[in-house]
């Protein structure tokens, strides 16, 4: 991380053009999901436009991270959280594939809808 | 006391305290919004209705993205010119930043405001159609006419979205009556010359409530006839109620309704069961202190029937609650019911309604359409359904309530959607003259769902120009027609001079019993919208949060920086890192939530 003030002076043309880049993101994501032209994989939205997305973003996330908040230059204990941290989220963004391993598992019964209606009449022996 | 390591790095982590506390927080927030992003994959995967995909404006989203990316750049000149002792240059950064944040929220704000003002209808059938509610008043017969834009109505207006009732009489719930709902329907009935009123029971005198017992009504022939007598002796109601005393009530006949005497009845409802639990818990007490005396050895289980309460035992000491209280509306007026009170779906033709607080209406249901401009028609669902029951969607599209004879208004319909299917068949022959088939035989390309089974505003009003030029499908012009990215910048754009021109957007009155949901584009609406609220809102608040955080900084650390100033840009160091991850953030939420 820049320190110095000549340091500093130096990387701020660098924070420009870090912003500049994101900017230029910003708009080839935007022109990948609505100009027909640049429309990958099927016709309109489909995977291929959404790992294109992701992948644009998770780029400039990490210059955002790299770059404004110094973590190209940073003490090992920071990225220690940041990895716990961002482990800690996938994580939970991995919890979603308890439903493929455990999925509902539908009742047989072919009549009503699973639940109580207490307008049925049960009827008495 | 001197904090140690605000401005020189401890010697075990090599940094200075703040700046592991903001990581550590940072890494939290990570599993926080991750959490959330989980939420929203799960929700999408699992939907089972057709997923909103791309439904939002970009251009607002867009417009963030920029400014939040540049309020990320201009907090860290900020810093930067803390670090090289430019206090002048700090400030003009920083209150970038802040107005940047300021933009943001604004325009966060009319996204949201178009979002709550906009309603969707789910028909029945499956048909979803978006729009405009219309104004409406009701005449005195109760029945049902629009409001539009310079007419002058008689009486007030009210959001064509409502169940018009013709109450006769209205019961309400004491410990449920809801107050500003009360307030509604007597301001109604004053409106339409009317009052709802106690209940004229014949051969009685009126209502008493008691909240204890009172020595003439130890039985209720007794307790009927003493009510006679005391109503014969004391006449007026002052003196009934100080013979009563203060823990009962007495409403004589064709007293109003007004929600203070709800309330004082309530209070006689808790004082009165307040009272019955009290007999009841010492004749229990005293049965089960006997049946444990008589029978020393044997269990609580086996003396339980000797121990229990019976009428018998309580005859003469319990008191007779009551826990609702009916009134007569006089006469009988029609009233309009909020859709959001209606407590379950009532048929046509009904002679009850019931509000979510207990309250029960009865009299009949008037006509109540909801009416609408419409600026948008979506089929998906329906085509769903239809796929899922083996059936051609366009077959059962086409024969669905919009385009039949019982909408007045089916003919418009069915114009935009021959237009529709035109536009659709032209992009299909483009698709494959453009990308060709495969080997089977089949297009590489197809039109997506949204495109067949959705007319958009865009198209709607795309529609009504090409038919005003008569343009067609296919044609060159017929594309340049189209609204383009800037148009609407929060969504349909109702003020739009073609739109009124042209009446580009439908009317449409959808019969009360055709609507299965209404709502606005809330959380209720579905889960994509109440995800998106979630995710957008929790995201605003930060921006609000770090907004106030680097303000202080901006407004109140003169002092710091002349004392110590290394001190400061340590903390706008750690204000600005929160920054920039609120920013990273929303580098995920605008792909994710405006264009998949």
């Amino acid at each position: 991380m820049a320190d110095t003030p000549e340091e500093i002076k130096k990387a701020q043309k660098k924070y420009l053009l870090i912003g500049l880049i994101l900017f230029a993101f910003t708009i080839v994501t935007v022109a990948v999901a609505t100009v027909p032209a640049l429309d990958f994989g099927k016709h309109g939205f489909d995977t291929w436009d959404a790992i294109i997305g992701l992948c644009i973003a998770s780029v400039k996330a990490t210059l955002v991270a790299l770059i404004f908040m110094h973590l190209n230059h940073e003490k090992k204990s920071i990225y220690l959280f940041i990895v716990l941290g961002v482990l800690g989220g996938l994580s939970l963004i991995g919890l979603t594939g308890w439903a493929f391993i455990d999925p509902i598992e539908y009742g047989t019964a072919t009549e009503g809808n699973g639940f109580f209606n207490p307008e049925m009449v049960i009827e008495e022996e | 006391m001197e904090i140690p390591y605000t401005v020189t790095a401890r010697k075990d982590t090599g940094l200075f305290n703040a700046k592991v506390g903001i990581w550590l927080f940072l890494a939290s927030e990570v599993m926080l919004f991750g959490g959330l992003f989980s939420g929203y994959v799960f929700l999408r995967i699992y939907a089972d209705y057709p997923w909103p995909e791309r439904a939002l404006p970009v251009l607002p989203g867009l417009i963030n993205t920029f400014v939040l990316i540049g309020s990320s750049v201009t907090v860290v000149f900020a810093w930067a010119a803390l670090k090289m002792r430019q206090w002048r240059r700090f400030q003009f950064f920083m209150a970038i930043t802040i107005a940047c944040a300021g933009i943001f929220m604004v325009l966060k704000g009319l996204e949201y405001n178009a979002k709550w003002n906009h309603q969707a209808v789910r028909m029945d059938d499956f048909t979803i159609v978006e729009g405009h509610t219309h104004k409406a008043v009701i005449d005195e017969d109760g029945h049902f006419h629009e409001v539009h834009e310079g007419d002058d109505p008689h009486g007030t207006p009210f959001k064509a979205n409502a169940v018009i009732f013709k109450a006769e009489r209205v019961s309400f719930s004491l410990v449920r009556a809801h107050e500003s709902w009360i307030d509604s329907m007597l301001s109604q009935a004053e409106e339409r010359h009317s009052k709802l009123v106690a209940q004229k029971q014949k051969g009685t005198t009126g209502i008493f409530l008691y909240g204890a017992l009172v020595d003439f009504e130890a039985d209720a022939d007794k307790r009927k006839a003493a009510e006679e007598d005391i109503v014969k002796e004391y006449q007026t109601a002052e003196k009934i109620a100080r013979k009563i005393g203060e823990k009962s009530l007495y409403i004589p006949d064709g007293t109003p309704l007004s929600y203070a005497l709800l309330k004082k009845a309530r209070e006689i409802f808790i004082a009165g069961r307040a009272h019955n639990a009290e007999i009841r818990t010492g004749i229990l007490r005293t049965k089960w202190k006997d049946a444990h005396a008589n029978h020393p050895d044997k269990g609580n289980w086996e003396i339980a029937d000797e121990a229990k309460i019976t009428p018998e035992d309580t005859a003469g000491q319990i008191v007779k609650v009551l826990s609702t209280l009916a009134f007569e509306m006089d006469p009988p007026v029609p009233l309009v019911l909020n859709r959001s009170w209606i407590k379950r779906p009532i048929p046509a033709k009904a002679e009850q309604a019931e509000l979510r607080d207990d309250t029960t209406l009865a009299g009949a249901l008037q006509d109540s359409p909801l009416a609408l401009a419409v600026d948008a028609v979506d089929f998906r669902w329906m085509a769903q359904k239809a796929v899922e029951a083996d059936k051609d969607p366009m077959k059962v599209i086409e024969s669905s309530w919009i385009f039949s004879d019982k909408n007045e208004h089916a003919a418009e319909y069915k114009k935009l959607w021959k237009m529709h299917k035109k536009r659709i068949e032209k992009l299909e022959e483009h698709l494959v003259e453009k990308y060709k088939r495969d080997k089977l035989g089949n297009p590489k390309r197809v039109s997506t769902e949204t495109e067949r089974y959705r007319m958009g505003w865009k198209d709607l009003l795309q529609y009504a120009k090409a038919e005003e030029e008569g343009v067609f499908p296919g044609e060159e012009k017929f594309d340049d027609l189209r609204p383009s990215m800037t148009d609407g910048f929060t969504g349909p754009d109702h003020k739009n001079a073609d739109v009124k021109r042209l009446h580009a957007f439908p009317e449409l009155k959808v019969p009360h019993e055709k609507v299965a949901m209404a709502s606005a584009f809330t959380p209720k609406w579905n889960t994509y919208y109440a995800i998106y609220f979630t995710l957008t809102g929790l995201h605003g608040l930060h921006v609000i949060g770090g907004a106030l955080v680097l303000g202080y900084y901006l407004l109140f650390s003169k002092g710091l920086y002349r004392q110590n100033p290394e001190w400061l840009a340590n903390r706008v160091e750690v204000g600005g890192l929160f920054w920039h991850f609120v920013d990273l953030v929303w580098i995920f939420l605008f792909p994710i939530l405006y264009l998949m």
